[in-house]
């Protein structure tokens, strides 16, 4: 494994814990990825559905492309490259399976950028976020942040990857519902999708090769506008 | 490469420039139908390695409708892709429907196709994309290959809507549950017009409930299934949205019909 090493410093790490804790107020809370309707259909009733569920959304669909695009953003960031991060930007905020998926994804990118910018104050994230108002994707402005703020690709991955997961346990733990042992789990049993997710995204090297293949989650997604009961906004 | 104008006399071509494998042929006018046009590949199949580009240009004022005579056939590949590219261009004023019949793909078939939609504020697009996995009148089952079907949309010269199928070897997805879900079938249907949003509740009512407003004045409706029920589900949303939305008469492009 030395060849996947990376050194992650203590101020590189205050910043992964803070920015990907449930504290940072980012609002992910409110989002299911689709799962609301998934629980509604009866297509998720129990824990290891969940995990199917969540493993699906992380090597997929929409992991796998908002991670792909968060290390391409991480790079051209760290490079320098505002016209590729800009493009990266402009891909990020397009890329939209379902009205709802879109929201799921821009509104804690605004969010993010807001207080990140307010608490950990960085030039070069501050003439970003003023380039791109309304089009960061939550992924995208992380991806950006992290290089930035030197925090190393593969961790930021993981750690995004990771909190994207733990958000849908999360969801799933409430809509199922599940004990919170359960959801926990749950959680550990996606350590290798996390980590096979995280691969795949590092091996990404050109927008032009991302894709989904999770449509059933963006059919989910789609009726999940017309639900009756909803808890969550997406 | 395809220009198409609008005259007095109706929309009519102003531009044509074709090599083989495609060929466009315009069958006569239907009275109450926007002038057509039929993608032909003379080739019967596409193989790895074959690589198509294809341009159409809708001019302001005109009214254009382009389908293909039968499915495309994607051969099994021994390594390269066969690539298409496509770009239609919908000038503001300009109504154009894209709607090609079903791309069916063979057991490791390797596909790897852009459609890029350029518009303007005032254009109006139907696009559709129907992928079959197998054949399914053999009962083919696809194992493997390569997919990465991607849509990109633009409004302006701005990129307003990005998406992409992207299934990689072996198809491991096609089974999960919650990627393909075991089916052979995958549709997209695309409504771009200024008033697109009207015509939401149409477009659920056609796809199940999935569909969604993806952008402002874009529509896109989906399905998965059985390739059978997929394309009529499909035809009857084309019918139902070219109706309601371009003013168009309720049934499919007659190639679809015969």
């Amino acid at each position: 494994m030395a060849a996947t090493t990376t050194t992650t410093t203590d101020a590189a790490l205050a910043r992964l814990m803070v920015w990907l804790s449930p504290a940072y107020p980012v609002g992910a809370f409110s989002y299911s990825h689709g799962l609301e309707t998934a629980v509604e259909e009866g297509a998720v009733t129990r824990r290891h559905e969940l995990v199917a569920y969540v493993e699906a959304a992380l090597l997929r669909g929409a992991g796998a492309v908002d991670a792909g695009l968060l290390a391409l953003a991480w790079r051209a960031a760290e490079a320098g490259a505002d016209a590729a991060l800009d493009e990266i930007v402009e891909l990020g905020a397009a890329w939209r399976g379902t009205a709802e998926l879109a929201l799921e994804a821009m509104q804690p990118g605004a969010a993010f950028a807001s207080v990140t910018l307010a608490a950990w104050p960085e030039p070069r994230f501050a003439a970003f976020a003023a380039r791109h108002p309304g089009r960061l994707t939550h992924a995208v402005a992380f991806g950006a942040a992290a290089a930035w703020h030197g925090v190393p690709l593969r961790t930021a991955c993981f750690g995004w990857l990771n909190a994207f997961a733990a958000n849908v346990v999360s969801a799933g733990v409430r809509l199922v519902p599940l004990g919170q042992t359960d959801g926990q789990i749950a959680t550990a049993a996606l350590l290798p999708a996390i980590a096979e997710a995280t691969e795949a995204a590092l091996a990404v090297e050109d927008a032009d090769v991302l894709g989904s293949a999770a449509l059933a989650i963006d059919l989910f997604s789609m009726r999940h506008e017309t639900q009756y009961t909803r808890l969550f906004r997406s | 490469m395809l220009h198409v104008a609008a005259t007095s006399g109706g929309t009519r071509i102003a531009d044509l420039f074709q090599a083989a494998p495609l060929r466009w042929l315009f069958p006569d006018v239907e009275a109450d139908e926007p002038k057509p046009g039929a993608l032909v590949n003379v080739a019967g199949g596409l193989a790895g390695g074959d690589s198509l580009e294809i341009a159409l240009h809708v001019e302001a004022g005109a009214a254009f409708t382009a389908t293909t005579p039968a499915a495309e056939k994607l051969y099994r590949s021994l390594g390269p892709s066969t690539v298409i590219r496509t770009q239609v261009q919908v000038a503001a004023g300009a109504t154009c429907e894209w709607l090609p019949q079903e791309t069916i793909l063979f057991d490791q078939a390797r596909l790897d196709r852009r459609l890029t939609l350029d518009l303007e504020a005032e254009s109006r697009l139907l696009a559709a994309e129907l992928l079959v996995l197998g054949r399914a009148a053999h009962g083919e089952q696809v194992s493997g290959g390569s997919v990465l079907d991607a849509w990109r949309v633009r409004r302006g010269g701005r990129l307003i809507w990005a998406d992409a199928l992207r299934l990689a070897d072996p198809f491991r997805d096609a089974a999960d549950r919650f990627a393909l879900a075991g089916a052979n079938a995958a549709a997209t249907l695309l409504l771009a017009a200024p008033d697109a949003a009207a015509h939401r509740e149409l477009a659920r009512d056609c796809a199940d409930g999935a569909a969604s407003l993806v952008a402002p004045g874009l529509l896109v409706a989906r399905w998965l299934g059985e390739a059978g029920a997929v394309r009529n589900a499909l035809g009857a949303a084309i019918c139902r949205l070219r109706t309601a939305a371009l003013g168009h008469p309720p049934r499919l492009p007659r190639l679809w019909r015969t």
